[in-house]
């Protein structure tokens, strides 16, 4: 798995049950937590066994983030396209959360196809709330117009007290992100995937890829902002992104990746993180087996006795190797 | 917002089925098995041809390091397409596989609980004969790869404890009584791995009695699968495991009277005979299958191992008897009455009350021996085998329950402990420091 996928694992699978489990009414109250902060909270109640009320808080807006009842910009008219009749907006939303919505299972379609296709759209909740202003902006780029009412540089919460930026004109859309990490390792990890990312966007196959750049230091684009949002420890990137990048059936795909870019390279992180210590581990299993080898059998013989383990060993050297 | 506000991510993973949720609620978001599909094509291959190696990944637009699945979508990849090879990390209950075990985790981290693990407090269990080694590891894969600020490993039996504790709490309060006892019992852990029974007082685990039981899930599985087989059942042979094993979960149950058992069966076959119906994978063609003796059969290797293992012929109960025999002798009365079952395999019908009455004769003969030799009256002891409907995911349970306490956030080891101290302050486990 290379991206993340939008749809909520987690959501879908209990929407699934529920549809499968039919009638059978069950009290349900669980929590979860989603990477940046967003969280989520099912009831399904014993009296209404067929309404899920969810409720998701969005991870808190830094100042230059504007929003509107607590919702980014859009939000509420996107859920109301995106599920119509199946859902419901309470008002005022769950203590602690910033949506609370009521999914009513019977007027999902009958037939199974089109179910399975609403049921992932609820679970894909996160990108229809946190994507609908960046929707909005790309849309108005499909059609080579700027959105009314915009300013000249948008800033969008992705993650708590976190913000990216979007600078759209007629023809293009710039966006940039502030990357930051806490760990000193992540950090470094970071800045050369970044850099190796803007390098492969170089090669032949990804020519209508957007373009892409990374800096140490704020483009040109960023003048003005705050300087506490600019205030970043891997660099900016910056992607410049076209009308041909949001045609059609690529605009939920490109609003979905451009929301999840850091998530993404946090993720790609720990992967490489993970890769390069079963490299190491396996590294020092060899390395172990050369020195064993070369002892001599007398040496051995006394090792048996005093029975000194192999692991330990092992454990020993690998400790070692990583710091 | 610090990492303590969030909740913490519970992972029970287990040698059949692995646990993953968060602290709090009162079900595992998933449980899923622990298996890994790995592309093989690419691994493996000497360090000389990395170069190469890499070009040819490049080509075939695989990275082989992200080429994996997880739970039912590596059974499913793995049967689907011959690219894949089926990997279990945990044998017996102790972790075998460290690399196939990190990209587990990895998995179910960034892609079904989708969490950042640099956000929550972890915890992990850990079974109670496993080595500070594998502790040492578990930690250093915590702390190293996915940089979690606090880890917790726990040992299993113990967290099945407080779960059966924290169940009947919540009755009781119902009920408006308190007759229960503190954290003291014996832990009987049955899974797909490696059964095991511990005794625990006062929420420490007495190390020198556990006793492991050496038939577990799994051979359940497998007995059921050859009992079938050689009545003459035709089993497609790849899907004959598969189909066992799930027999096993719906039909299998234990009767108070193994031969009572079969007259039943014979005078009335078609009250108690069931049907299995599927369709053959290579062919298409439906089939069905009859379970008759299997299904009470099946479970009785706890009572009668010799009948699956003629290398074992110690029932389960005569060795919980032993177990809390060899426990420190005020701790006797109290281990028997709290005997809590853990695991799926002890979620057949009845299998408490068979449990419950053969270990009650055993000790209620050693009581009259006792009077009969000593002319004394002694008090009888109480044998109670206590049973909830969350048998099956109890130690994910009781992990829930702890991490969800304010104390847990101090317990934890933290990052800044592991940068000062490394991976040895995981070694060791603070239950098994007893004054037993």
């Amino acid at each position: 798995m290379i991206l993340l996928q939008s749809p909520s694992r987690f959501l879908l699978q209990i929407l699934k049950d529920r549809i499968v489990s039919g009638d059978k009414g069950v009290d349900i109250d669980c929590h979860t937590v989603e990477f940046d902060d967003v969280r989520y909270h099912v009831q399904f109640s014993m009296r209404n066994p067929k309404v899920m009320v969810l409720s998701v808080a969005l991870p808190l807006a830094p100042p230059e983030a504007i929003l509107y009842d607590g919702l980014p910009l859009g939000a509420i008219d996107a859920i109301k396209a995106a599920y119509g009749a199946v859902v419901q907006i309470l008002d005022p939303p769950k203590d602690c959360f910033d949506l609370t919505m009521k999914i009513n299972l019977t007027k999902l379609p009958t037939d199974e196809e089109q179910r399975n296709v609403v049921l992932t759209q609820i679970a894909s909740v996160r990108e229809v709330v946190l994507g609908a202003p960046l929707k909005l902006l790309l849309r108005h780029l499909a059609s080579k117009t700027v959105a009314p009412n915009v300013d000249k540089l948008v800033a969008l919460v992705h993650r708590p007290n976190e913000s990216f930026f979007l600078a759209p004109q007629a023809d293009k859309v710039t966006v940039v992100y502030p990357m930051r990490f806490q760990d000193s390792i992540d950090i470094v990890l970071a800045t050369s995937f970044l850099q190796e990312f803007v390098e492969a966007r170089r090669t032949a196959a990804l020519n209508n890829a957007p373009s892409c750049m990374w800096s140490p230091v704020p483009p040109l684009e960023l003048k003005g902002v705050n300087a506490d949002a600019l205030d970043a420890n891997a660099g900016f990137v910056t992607f410049v992104v076209f009308p041909r990048h949001v045609e059609g059936r690529k605009l939920d795909k490109t609003v979905w990746s451009l929301l999840t870019f850091h998530a993404y390279v946090s993720y790609h992180v720990k992967c490489s993180e993970g890769f390069m210590h079963t490299r190491m581990r396996r590294r020092v299993e060899s390395l172990i087996q050369a020195l064993d080898r070369a002892k001599s059998d007398a040496e051995k013989l006394k090792k048996l006795v005093h029975g000194g383990s192999f692991r330990r060993l092992s454990m020993k050297h690998e400790g070692n190797s990583n710091h | 917002m610090d990492p303590s506000e969030r909740p913490a991510v519970v992972f029970d993973n287990g040698t059949g089925y692995s646990k993953l949720g968060f602290a709090g609620n009162s079900e595992p978001s998933f449980t899923i098995p622990t298996v890994v599909a790995v592309n093989e094509s690419f691994l493996d291959q000497s360090e000389q041809c990395s170069s190469a190696n890499w070009l040819a990944q490049y080509n075939a637009g695989v990275m082989a390091d992200l080429d994996f699945f997880i739970g039912d979508e590596a059974l499913s990849h793995f049967k689907s397409s011959g690219l894949y090879s089926l990997r279990s990390p945990i044998r017996h209950g102790q972790v075998n596989d460290w690399d196939t075990m990190e990209r587990f985790w990895q998995q179910s981290i960034f892609n079904y609980l989708r969490c950042n693990p640099e956000e929550h407090y972890f915890l992990l269990t850990d079974s109670p004969v496993s080595t500070p080694e594998s502790r040492e590891c578990m930690g250093e894969i915590m702390f190293e790869t996915f940089n979690v600020p606090g880890l917790y490993i726990s040992v299993q039996s113990v967290l099945s404890l407080s779960a059966g504790f924290a169940y009947l709490k919540s009755l009781s309060e119902e009920d408006s009584e308190d007759s229960v006892s503190d954290m003291t019992g014996v832990v009987v852990d049955i899974g797909d791995g490696a059964p095991h029974i511990v005794p625990v007082v006062n929420g420490y685990v007495i190390g020198s009695s556990i006793k492991s039981f050496p038939l577990s899930g799994s051979d359940v599985t497998q007995f059921v699968m050859q009992l079938l087989q050689e009545r003459g059942e035709l089993l497609p042979p790849d899907d004959a495991l598969d189909i066992a094993r799930r027999v096993k979960e719906t039909y299998c149950y234990t009767p108070s009277d193994i031969v009572k058992e079969f007259k039943k069966h014979d005078s009335k076959p078609s009250k108690y005979i069931k049907q299995w119906s599927a369709i053959k994978p290579k062919t298409g063609v439906p089939y069905t299958v009859d379970i008759g003796y299997e299904r009470f059969l099946g479970p009785e290797i706890f009572f009668h191992p010799e009948m699956y293992s003629p290398d074992f012929s110690t029932p389960l109960p005569e060795l919980i008897d032993s177990c809390v025999q060899s426990a420190p002798i005020d701790t006797r009365r109290a281990l028997y009455k709290n005997i809590v079952l853990s695991g799926g395999t002890t979620m057949f019908k009845d299998f408490h009350k068979r449990l419950q009455n053969n270990i009650k004769k055993i000790v209620d003969e050693r009581v009259a021996e006792t009077n009969a030799r000593h002319r004394v009256e002694v008090k009888p002891v109480e044998v109670n085998v206590v049973t909830h409907p969350i048998q099956s995911y109890a130690v994910w349970f009781g992990g829930s329950v702890a991490a969800s306490s304010h104390e847990f956030f101090e317990c934890c080891h933290t990052k800044e402990d592991y940068e000062e101290h490394g991976a040895s302050i995981c070694r060791t486990s603070t239950v098994f420091k007893g004054m037993y």
